[in-house]
């Protein structure tokens, strides 16, 4: 099936225009985690045209994954996700180069050498911190996480802004599984990606502006670090 | 005056963003604390402080943007204008 751009990204281009869609597919993305966040997040991302999307996982699906990672299904139980997710992403839309780099993040991994961005998806704050220390400077970082209901979405410029991991010391990684649901999941990683999208155009909203959302009331607040 | 702002869990939990305190010579993270604790109906201190009364893990404390397990943690000073800041952010993803 042959499609023109034009046609693909029609509905879009006509709420952005077509400058900011050719930014988006010149640019890359490297996506941190494609379960909960990540799936939503990248397939977001893919289908609104990016033009290279590197993806780090380490981790095969399971039934509790099911419920809010919007790549899989159940005949992918037991399956790496990372070769899933490159493969359901290239359904979505072929014109995305995806690149797996398989592995857990710790302070050893070696990001991309040149992305315009990099989306935390990830579910637990130590790779989170290491994560940030790899990066160089100049890189924007957008962090969501989320438990229950609550959930926060920040961006950070490395090198000019308070890094992550001093601004989030002491944040706890709960023992055991954090609470979270489909809803709350797709909301946060809603968000990134409209950051994400600002971050590409340059215009980022939220840096060093955590948008700290709040389910249960409807509530979004800012916290400035 | 003081600004103290709560957020997610901490909101709900107070059923309030922000309240303005008296600042008052001297003024440390922890005597601020207990201050906005005698101020409150609500029990919210066992949400940031163990049993010896030290900060746990789970709710990030910033005074002016700056988070104060790299300051003096509680004994951090606090000056009149400051804005503290009570957080505890979502890990999962």
């Amino acid at each position: 099936m042959s499609v023109t751009d034009a046609e693909r990204y029609a509905r879009q281009v006509l709420h952005w225009g077509e400058e900011k869609q050719r930014l988006i597919q010149q640019s890359s993305l490297l996506v941190a985690g494609v379960g909960g966040l990540g799936a939503t997040v990248s397939q977001l991302l893919v289908r609104a045209g990016i033009g290279s999307l590197y993806l780090v996982d380490d981790g095969c699906l399971d039934w509790p994954d099911l419920n809010r990672q919007t790549l899989y299904g159940e005949k992918d139980i037991g399956r790496a996700k990372l070769p899933l997710a490159r493969e359901r992403l290239n359904q979505i839309n072929a014109a995305t180069r995806v690149i797996e780099l398989p592995g857990r993040i710790d302070d050893a991994f070696q990001p991309p050498a040149k992305v315009d961005g990099v989306a935390d998806c990830l579910d637990n704050y130590r790779s989170r911190f290491a994560l940030y220390r790899t990066l160089a400077d100049g890189t924007f970082f957008v962090h969501g996480g989320l438990h229950g209901d609550n959930g926060q979405v920040l961006t950070l410029l490395v090198g000019q802004s308070q890094p992550f991991d001093e601004i989030f010391a002491g944040a706890r990684q709960p023992l055991g599984s954090v609470p979270v649901t489909p809803d709350s999941v797709v909301i946060i990683a809603g968000l990134m990606v409209n950051e994400l999208f600002n971050v590409l155009w340059r215009t980022p909203k939220l840096l060093d502006r955590c948008l700290v959302v709040g389910l249960a009331d409807f509530s979004m607040a800012f916290l400035e670090v | 005056m003081l600004q103290i702002q709560f957020f997610s869990l901490l909101r709900l939990l107070l059923k309030q963003n922000s309240m303005d305190l008296a600042w008052v010579e001297g003024d440390t993270v922890q005597t601020v604390l207990d201050r906005v604790q005698k101020q409150l109906a609500t029990p919210f201190l066992h949400k940031l402080l163990d049993d010896r009364g030290t900060p746990h893990a789970g709710t990030i404390i910033l005074v002016n943007r700056r988070n104060i397990l790299h300051l003096q943690e509680l004994q951090t000073p606090v000056a009149n204008g400051d804005v503290l800041a009570f957080f505890p952010p979502g890990a999962g993803g």
